[in-house]
């Protein structure tokens, strides 16, 4: 194995760190390899995309990736898909049906997902799954323990969701060393590899979110002047236009969970092929829905003007005009949109850059970020200055947002207020924290509510707790308090409005660990089970149509080979003698495969599995 | 330790805004908790407040009326607060000049026409600036109580700005 020598570093004792992009729709691990940034295998078959989709079967196996979501069509309510879009929210937030086919566990609080197999699970668990998913891939290169990782965040996501994000790191067992955010990362990867300077904008269309950050890289400094987005506007979107417009075709008012599950895909499919082609056709129910690529433009249209105003706001916050903004950098898998990359060129007025692979941009800066926190050597060499994306406030009479640290501050920054206590003798105080530009508590986003107390009792007026609010160089809250006039420190106890507490997250952690080993050989039979259905489909279709190319006893061999599988992937619960019996079935197969490969195109197949045709 | 002395700098109301700048930078990189990442905790903390400081500092000091409304508190005059800002006596006629301009606003809110508040934006602040002007020479002069009025009114045209910010991203969400 490749990275063997590493783990006998002395320089590394805590094993190698990695970055990670946690997307939407894809996510990757990437690693410093000597001194070169550089994306991991991170899937089955080694692909370094991960697409970002975790089933959880009926045994209470949990399957990642690729093979995930093949089975998503056939187990639309228990395979999770875009989970990013849930961090950090609870029921209430969602316009659910939009998000897909799910069934939730009732209750307050964080989102809970019913699925099959056990208890409800949060998206920070879905998303644990994915990171703990990434740190075995990047163990297994490594051939030693991954424990420390920086993970990429939307910069416009706000408290709730990166307290999500970091609570989903340490549920994988991985230390988070830094959320950084998406377009930083991607500035830093552009930064450093292709020698950027200057004032620049990354603008970043994801599968979920949308996110746009000018920033000034001067002397190894990169700091970001401004942020902006919509942590709720991606890719996804433009499928979501797409499968409107069936539905409206067709006439389907009340459109089945199969419907949206088996629309979104050929949706996203056909999005994918409008980059090359000028109109695609796909086939719904039986009949063909053709898309032209101006057709397409003109539905997603809207969503483009959103980004816009986004971007405008963002450069006006930065205190600047669109023409002093030398460069934009193009990041995200939607950027390869071609209507995409038009509205931005016009919207600065000048071609965007996109010379580093914009799926994996995001990673590679993450990893750079990771090896300057952990290597001594490169600590010098550059530092990154970020801000806050939304406003912090407090709600005061009347449901009023007063702000307390607004938007686009540089971080870390802390901020105190006195609070007077209004009766004699008072002892307790309530606090409420928000998150958003709107006046009115009720437009923002409740973040926490807390409860001072030990106050020791006075007149009215006489207390005054002093409360410093921090926001720490991930962009998370922390909030402590003092008595000014005793100078007793005060208890606080902070409930998260959207999120689980640290007691949640600790069981959770408990459980993991007991089950550590449990889950890897259920995942490693689900895995296999996967791939043996497969490989029964396959068969029994071709039997089907190209069964006359066998002998009668040829046939009744593989036939039987195929019913003795169907049984073993029934009962059998060890993955490596499942395993076996694929590999078997397979081979039988190969001279089968090889006749209708010379049926197909007339030619010798070598190689080949059956899967293939 | 003020926020002047943080950068190793005289109050004043005059800036070099670039040599701040840069002067913030190489600061940050000596002092940002990322340097310090690998260290004990209580090495990390110090880092994270020396770096909020300084943060604090840069935001203050590069913008003009911030500068201003600064170097007037060291000069033993808070305006930060409404509660403070109402011990300043501001002319009467000026009162009810801002009061009109309100109102306009208001008016204009409520037909939802972001045009005509930029309009009266575009007054607002050639005024603003005309009598930030006017306070940072009564300071550089240290005359105190002028300066305060003249901020006084820097303080009612800057609310008057935010305002219209605000509506217009009302309009816009």
């Amino acid at each position: 194995m490749k990275g063997y020598l590493q783990i006998h570093d002395p320089l590394k004792p805590k094993g190698s760190v990695v970055g990670i992009d946690l997307g939407t729709t894809n996510s990757l691990v990437a690693a410093v390899i000597d001194g070169k940034p550089t994306c991991l295998p991170a899937d089955e078959g080694d692909g370094k995309l991960l697409p970002s989709v975790v089933h959880y079967a009926e045994n209470g196996s949990v399957v990642v990736g690729k093979y995930a979501a093949q089975l998503l069509p056939h187990f639309p309510t228990d395979t999770i898909k875009s989970v990013k879009r849930f961090m950090g929210k609870s029921l209430g937030d969602l316009e659910t049906k939009k998000l897909g086919a799910y069934q939730f566990a009732t209750g307050k609080g964080v989102v809970r997902f019913q699925v099959k197999g056990g208890q409800p699970v949060t998206p920070i668990e879905v998303s644990g799954e994915i990171l703990r998913q990434l740190k075995r891939k990047a163990e297994s290169y490594f051939a030693g323990k991954v424990e420390q990782a920086v993970i990429t965040v939307p910069a416009y996501f706000d408290d709730a969701q990166r307290q999500a994000t970091r609570d989903a790191g340490r549920l994988a067992g991985l230390e988070v060393l830094r959320l950084l955010n998406e377009p930083t990362a991607a500035a830093l990867a552009y930064g450093l590899d292709k020698g950027v300077q200057g004032l620049y904008a990354v603008y970043d269309l994801g599968g979920g979110t949308f996110d746009i950050s000018i920033l000034e890289l001067v002397d190894g400094v990169f700091q970001v002047k401004s942020v902006g987005g919509d942590s709720a506007l991606g890719g996804d979107d433009f499928d979501r236009a797409i499968v409107q417009k069936v539905l409206e075709a067709r006439g389907i008012t009340e459109p089945s969970h199969a419907q949206v599950a088996s629309l979104l895909q050929l949706a996203c499919g056909a999005k994918e092929r409008l980059t090359d082609e000028d109109s695609v056709s796909f086939d719904f129910e039986g009949a063909p829905f053709v898309v032209s690529r101006a057709d397409f433009n003109a539905w997603i249209q809207p969503l483009l003007a959103k980004t816009g105003q986004s971007v405008r706001r963002a450069i006006k916050d930065a205190g600047l005009t669109v023409d002093q903004v030398k460069g934009v950098v193009l990041v995200g898998g939607s950027t390869r949109v071609p209507a995409v990359r038009a509205f931005v060129a016009e919207l600065f007025g000048k071609p965007a850059l996109f010379d580093i692979d914009p799926d994996q941009v995001v990673a590679l800066g993450a990893a750079i970020q990771a090896d300057l926190l952990t290597n001594e050597s490169r600590k010098d060499e550059v530092l990154l200055l970020d801000v806050i994306p939304l406003s912090l406030g407090l709600e005061t009479m009347g449901g009023v947002a007063e702000k307390l640290i607004p938007r686009n501050s540089a971080i870390p920054i802390a901020q105190a207020q006195v609070f007077t206590t209004f009766q004699d003798g008072q002892t307790g105080m309530d606090i409420h924290v928000v998150q958003g530009e709107r006046e009115l508590v009720a437009d923002n986003r409740s973040l926490a509510r807390f409860r001072l107390t030990g106050i020791p009792p006075m007149a009215a007026g006489m207390g005054r707790v002093q409360v410093i609010f921090k926001v720490d160089a991930d962009g998370i809250l922390s909030v402590a308090a003092k008595e000014e006039t005793t100078g007793v420190e005060q208890k606080i106890t902070v409930k998260p409005s959207h999120g689980l507490t640290d007691e949640e997250i600790e069981q959770m952690l408990l459980d993991s660990i007991d089950h550590a080993e449990d889950d890897m050989q259920r995942r490693m039979l689900a895995e296999q089970r996967v791939e043996a259905e497969r490989l029964l489909m396959d068969g029994a279709k071709q039997l089907k149509e190209n069964g006359d190319l066998l002998s009668a006893d040829e046939r009744k061999a593989f036939e039987l080979q195929l019913a003795r599988l169907t049984e073993i992937t029934k009962t059998e619960t060890n993955h490596e003698v499942l395993k076996a019996a694929i590999t078997e079935v397979d081979e039988l197969a190969r001279p089968f495969v090889g006749r209708i490969m010379d049926r197909a195109i007339g030619k010798a197949a070598v190689g080949h599995r059956m899967e293939d045709f | 330790m003020t926020h002047f002395e943080l950068f190793s700098l005289e109050p004043s109301v005059d800036l070099d805004v670039a040599a701040l700048e840069a002067q913030h930078r190489k600061l940050a990189m000596e002092s940002h908790p990322d340097r310090v990442s690998g260290s004990d905790p209580h090495t990390r903390r110090l880092a994270a407040e020396k770096s909020a400081a300084l943060n604090d500092a840069i935001k203050v000091l590069k913008d003009p009326v911030r500068r201003a409304f600064y170097v007037l508190e060291l000069k033993g005059v808070k305006l930060d607060s409404d509660q403070a800002a109402a011990k300043v006596k501001m002319p009467m006629d000026f009162l009810e000049e801002i009061m009109e301009q309100r109102e306009a606003l208001e008016a204009v809110k409520a037909t939802r026409k972001l045009e005509s508040a930029h309009a009266m934006a575009v007054q607002i602040r050639l005024a603003r600036d005309r009598t930030l002007e006017l306070a940072q020479q009564a300071l550089r002069r240290d005359e105190v109580e002028t300066a305060s009025t003249a901020l006084g009114r820097v303080r009612y045209y800057t609310r008057f700005l935010e305002e219209v910010d605000a509506f217009e991203e009302e309009l816009q969400s």
